[in-house]
């Protein structure tokens, strides 16, 4: 390829992230990298969204067809699919329902691009926030001296022929777990912030913390300082403010919805981001979790609404990305003493995108009758978010060996649920 | 006082400057020089050093300097108290700050009892509409607040975030107010959850401060009896399933919908063991867990929101003359009728029927002293002052020295700051500062002047550790590798160039008084670099900035440069 077609796809990918002609080395090698591919594929996209403090899955996809679950939970329980009743589940498939906040799911699993997989999660028992979303983000249940994230292991094993400093992204303030380790992620939690600043002498001022950042070596600090530059070069030009959804998305207010645009945008902007990720909190629901409506569905319906309006925004670009979320465990059956539920076991995981065989649940249902549960509370776990975890990474991104990506757990195809096609 | 630091800083200056052709660098010298090591213990002992700090501890001694900060008591402390002097919420009991700082969610109730607002406010707050967001309803509620002589509740974590920023600056106990970071960060509280932020002021004044050089066990039973603690981990609306109902629930003084009902909230039990004493691997079981929290239940707060106290703002006249209840609201009160009397099992102890209050009390007898939590502590305890990755005999005495005094914190810290492990190379300028400590160190290093508000705060914020926001009850981790990030490291040098160039909101700098205009760049460099890093740079920094230096740039450009060094992020 030579410069000038360069030229051409370098001005279509800054255009679309609003910005002048101006092209650092990266950039240049992943536009040409994406030319290159043209034949052999495009760049597959990762989304994935954490639900930190454990949301109750037996609320968010709701099994209505077992009386237990009615049994257990007498005031926070969502009531069996009534037309024309706004307050009780969407009906999914005469068994699972989905919760009335939730509606804007509903399309989506119509047209057969979202899938669940119910009663996945951690193999290992612990029901404590830190130790289990640790596992969930290493990858490594039960183990605590994993230094890694699973993401990051995956971005180790897969190299990057291009390079790009945008290759993996956390729309969040500090590096989540996930991302963690050898290969570079960049962590932010704005775009707009994301420059030095010093007025008019804030390109003086950055070059010359560039000039001592890059001749540190072997330091975390370094490191760190030398790809913050590479991501500040790129991005000091843009101007977020001026993006615009597409095809009549509407994200929430908040920084969720925030996250989830700025996903967008750099999707669009073709900047080489292969993996993204970003988290939502508050789902610790010990007490006045409500039912239809309350704390939990005001939550789903934030949660639910973005990630709608995020997939619309997308449009044909769906074809290439793949939506994940996840959260450390679930909930008690039983609600507590407190119209609330306490720290469960196993949960619910959506996946979505064109790419998916939407519009099923996938996984062995458990049941909730008292002898079917996890330790006599808790739904038990039929599907290890491991073998999810993996169906994506090979089916989607496109790895090739896994070994190293899930220490000490060999991979088998004969146990994806195959809601990638 | 003033004077004073600017005399030592110009004599402290002449010192640096006929100094500057004979620095050391540490990195070639196996063992910490003099200065070094008093450099050393004002980073960790402290919020590093201010101008003359150095002088003035080698004049006292080093070994009686930090004897003098394990007993803070008799620190006289007047710069502070004067600095924190009008940040009035923070003296005011629980059951007053309800009163003087209403929930703006009652006042708009109260309104509308008025018929100053429309009944169906109440409608629209259930969706995700804000009335607060309403612009002619904030007006009223604003002028509400103005005409009755109330404030905003967001103002009281402001002042006592603003009075944690200030002691850190001010304080001659330097030492006290790290381990007051560091107790609140083990025993960490978000003060977004509920009633956290009415609860909070008396947390640090009345449960951390107190005990945070003293025992241990003082420490953990302090928190455990705090409304703060008992709210953010749900223990105050634990009740036994054996509970007399009618009773426990009139005891509680809730509106109904947040009236608990019977059962157990292990909440506060798992979280006692795992992160406030024996650490998730200390030996404990689901069944444990359990049974402390049957222990614990009754521990709760009389009046947890407030009650009739947040209702008494409203009422104004007519509340006072009201009878005042039996105690104060916001304050911890044991419920026999909501305890689990039965018999229970922790981690292999009897603890038979029917001992009330005291079930808990053993509970916390148990842990405090258990090896486990000796172990936890130590380790905790060394990654904070010594190194990311804790020396195994250093944590192994100091968990011999927690064990052989009962918990004694001062003389758990003596076999800290005793060690070699301690005046190690390695440990030498190896942790990297959180932000609260970059900020605080920045603003002593330059002698600057603050008065610790939200311009200041915000700029921790930013780098990703605003106080008290750290949501669940782990608190932020002390090994730089989890959370040094690309945003973080940005905001680091943001605000560098900022506070050097008084772009810090609320925060003065003089740099006049620090270093001199020169028009020989590599004088000012080299200046400067002995001000603020006692000219311990790497060769490729210090030439850097030397060669991004222009004679005519002013000062706060080079200030601005090394405050964003990876030199100074380290302490």
């Amino acid at each position: 390829m030579n410069r000038r077609v360069f030229l051409k796809s370098g001005s279509i990918a800054m255009a679309s992230l609003g910005m002048s002609l101006s092209a650092p080395s990266f950039l240049e090698r992943v536009v040409m990298g994406r030319e290159a591919n043209a034949a052999g594929g495009r760049r597959k996209v990762l989304i994935a969204i954490f639900q930190r403090g454990a949301v109750d899955g037996l609320n968010m996809v709701v099994p209505f067809g077992e009386s237990n679950y009615y049994n257990a939970r007498p005031s926070i329980a969502i009531p069996k699919p009534a037309s024309g009743n706004a307050e009780s589940a969407i009906d999914f498939d005469g068994f699972f329902g989905l919760h009335p906040a939730m509606r804007s799911f509903k399309p989506l699993w119509d047209s057969k691009q979202l899938a669940i997989i119910h009663a996945s999660g951690s193999p290992d028992n612990s029901r404590s926030h830190f130790d289990a979303q640790d596992y969930m983000e290493s990858a490594t249940p039960g183990v605590k001296s994993t230094a890694d994230g699973w993401l990051n292991r995956y971005l180790q094993a897969k190299k990057d022929p291009q390079g790009s400093s945008f290759r993996a992204v956390s729309m969040t303030r500090t590096m989540p777990r996930v991302l963690m380790g050898r290969s570079p992620s960049i962590a932010m939690a704005n775009l707009n912030e994301f420059s030095i600043r010093a007025g008019k002498a804030s390109a003086n001022v950055q070059s010359g913390f560039e000039e001592i950042y890059a001749k540190q070596n072997k330091d975390v600090l370094a490191k760190t300082g030398r790809e913050t530059f590479d991501a500040v070069n790129y991005l000091k030009q843009a101007d977020p403010a001026k993006y615009k959804p597409e095809n009549g998305a509407e994200y929430p207010n908040g920084p969720f919805g925030n996250s989830l645009r700025q996903i967008a945008q750099l999707i669009k902007a073709n900047v080489g981001l292969e993996i993204a990720f970003t988290d939502m909190g508050q789902w610790d629901t010990h007490v006045n979790q409500g039912n239809s409506r309350g704390q939990l569905a005001n939550l789903l319906s934030q949660f639910s609404v973005g990630i709608a309006a995020l997939y619309q925004d997308l449009g044909q670009r769906m074809d290439d990305v793949v939506i994940l979320t996840m959260s450390e465990f679930g909930r008690t059956v039983k609600e507590n003493g407190n119209r609330g539920t306490d720290h469960g076991h196993a949960n619910a995981m959506f996946v979505m995108g064109n790419s998916v065989s939407g519009g099923k649940v996938y996984g062995r249902w458990p049941g909730l009758k008292d002898d079917q549960l996890f330790e006599g509370r808790d739904l038990a776990l039929t599907t290890d978010f491991r073998d999810i975890f993996a169906e994506i990474a090979m089916r989607h991104l496109g790895a090739g060996d896994l070994k190293s990506v899930f220490p000490g757990y060999p991979i088998s195809a004969t146990r994806f649920k195959g809601f990638l096609i | 006082m003033q004077r004073f630091f600017r005399k030592t800083a110009v004599l402290s200056l002449i010192a640096a400057i006929l100094g500057t052709q004979s620095i050391v660098s540490f990195s070639t010298t196996p063992r910490l020089t003099e200065e070094q090591r008093i450099v050393h213990v004002l980073n960790r002992l402290g919020f590093g050093p201010r101008p003359g700090d150095v002088e003035r501890i080698r004049s006292i001694g080093l070994e009686k300097y930090i004897n003098q900060q394990l007993a803070p008591e008799k620190i006289a402390d007047t710069m502070a108290e004067n600095k924190t002097q009008e940040l009035s919420a923070l003296k005011l009991s629980t059951a007053e700050l309800y009163e003087k700082y209403p929930q703006p969610a009652q006042l708009i109730r109260r309104l509308q009892d008025r018929g100053m607002l429309p009944k169906d406010l109440a409608e629209a707050q259930e969706g995700q509409k804000n009335p607060r967001e309403n612009p002619g309803y904030r007006k009223l509620i604003q002028n509400y607040y103005k005409e009755n002589g109330l404030e905003q509740p967001q103002r009281i974590i402001a002042e006592l975030q603003a009075s944690r920023i200030l002691r850190a600056v001010y304080s001659e106990r330097q030492l006290q107010e790290v381990m007051v970071d560091f107790w609140t960060n083990h025993f960490n509280i978000f003060f977004g959850k509920g009633a956290e932020r009415w609860l909070l002021p008396a947390y640090d004044r009345d449960t951390i401060r107190p005990h945070a050089m003293g025992k241990f066990s003082d420490l953990l039973q302090a928190t455990a009896q705090s409304p703060a603690m008992l709210f953010y981990l749900d223990n105050f609306q634990s009740v036994s399933t054996n509970a007399d109902r009618g009773r426990a629930q009139e005891m509680m003084m809730n509106p109904p919908q947040q009236r608990p009902r019977r059962g157990i909230n292990e909440n506060y039990a798992r979280e006692l063991m795992e992160l406030h004493t024996l650490g998730v691997d200390g030996g404990y079981t689901q069944k444990d867990v359990t049974e402390v929290a049957r222990c614990f239940t009754g521990w709760t707060i009389f009046r947890p929101r407030g009650g009739a106290a947040a209702v008494n703002a409203l009422r104004g006249e007519e509340a006072r003359t009201r009878r005042t209840p039996a105690r104060p609201a916001g304050t911890f009160f044991f419920n026999m009728r909501a305890h689990d009397d039965g018999e229970k099992v922790v981690l292999g102890h009897k603890i038979p029927a029917s001992g009330g209050f005291n079930d808990g009390l053993k509970v916390l007898d148990i842990l405090a002293r258990h090896p486990s939590t000796a172990k936890f502590i130590a380790t905790k305890l060394v990654r904070h002052f010594v190194s990311d990755n804790p020396p195994t005999a250093l944590v192994n005495r100091v968990a011999a020295a927690f064990t052989k005094s009962d918990g004694n914190i001062r003389e758990t810290l003596k076999a800290i700051f005793f060690s070699n492990e301690f005046y190690s190379a390695e440990s030498y300028r190896a942790k990297v500062k959180r932000p609260f400590e970059l900020v605080t160190s920045a603003i002593r290093v330059l002698g600057a002047d603050t008065n610790g508000g939200p311009g200041t705060h915000r700029w921790i914020e930013r780098m990703g550790e605003p106080l008290y926001g750290f949501q669940t009850p782990n608190g932020y981790s002390d090994a730089a590798e989890s959370w040094v990030n690309t945003g973080g490291l940005l905001e680091r040098m943001n605000f560098g160039v900022a506070l050097a160039g008084n772009r810090v909101q609320g925060t003065k700098v003089d740099l006049a008084q620090v270093v001199k205009q020169n028009s020989d760049k590599n004088r000012m460099v080299d200046e400067s670099l002995r001000m603020i890093l006692a000219g311990e740079v790497s060769a490729a920094t210090r030439e850097s900035l030397i060669k991004k230096m222009d004679p005519a740039d002013p000062i706060a450009k080079v200030v601005g440069l090394i405050l964003g060094t990876p030199e100074f992020q380290r302490q």
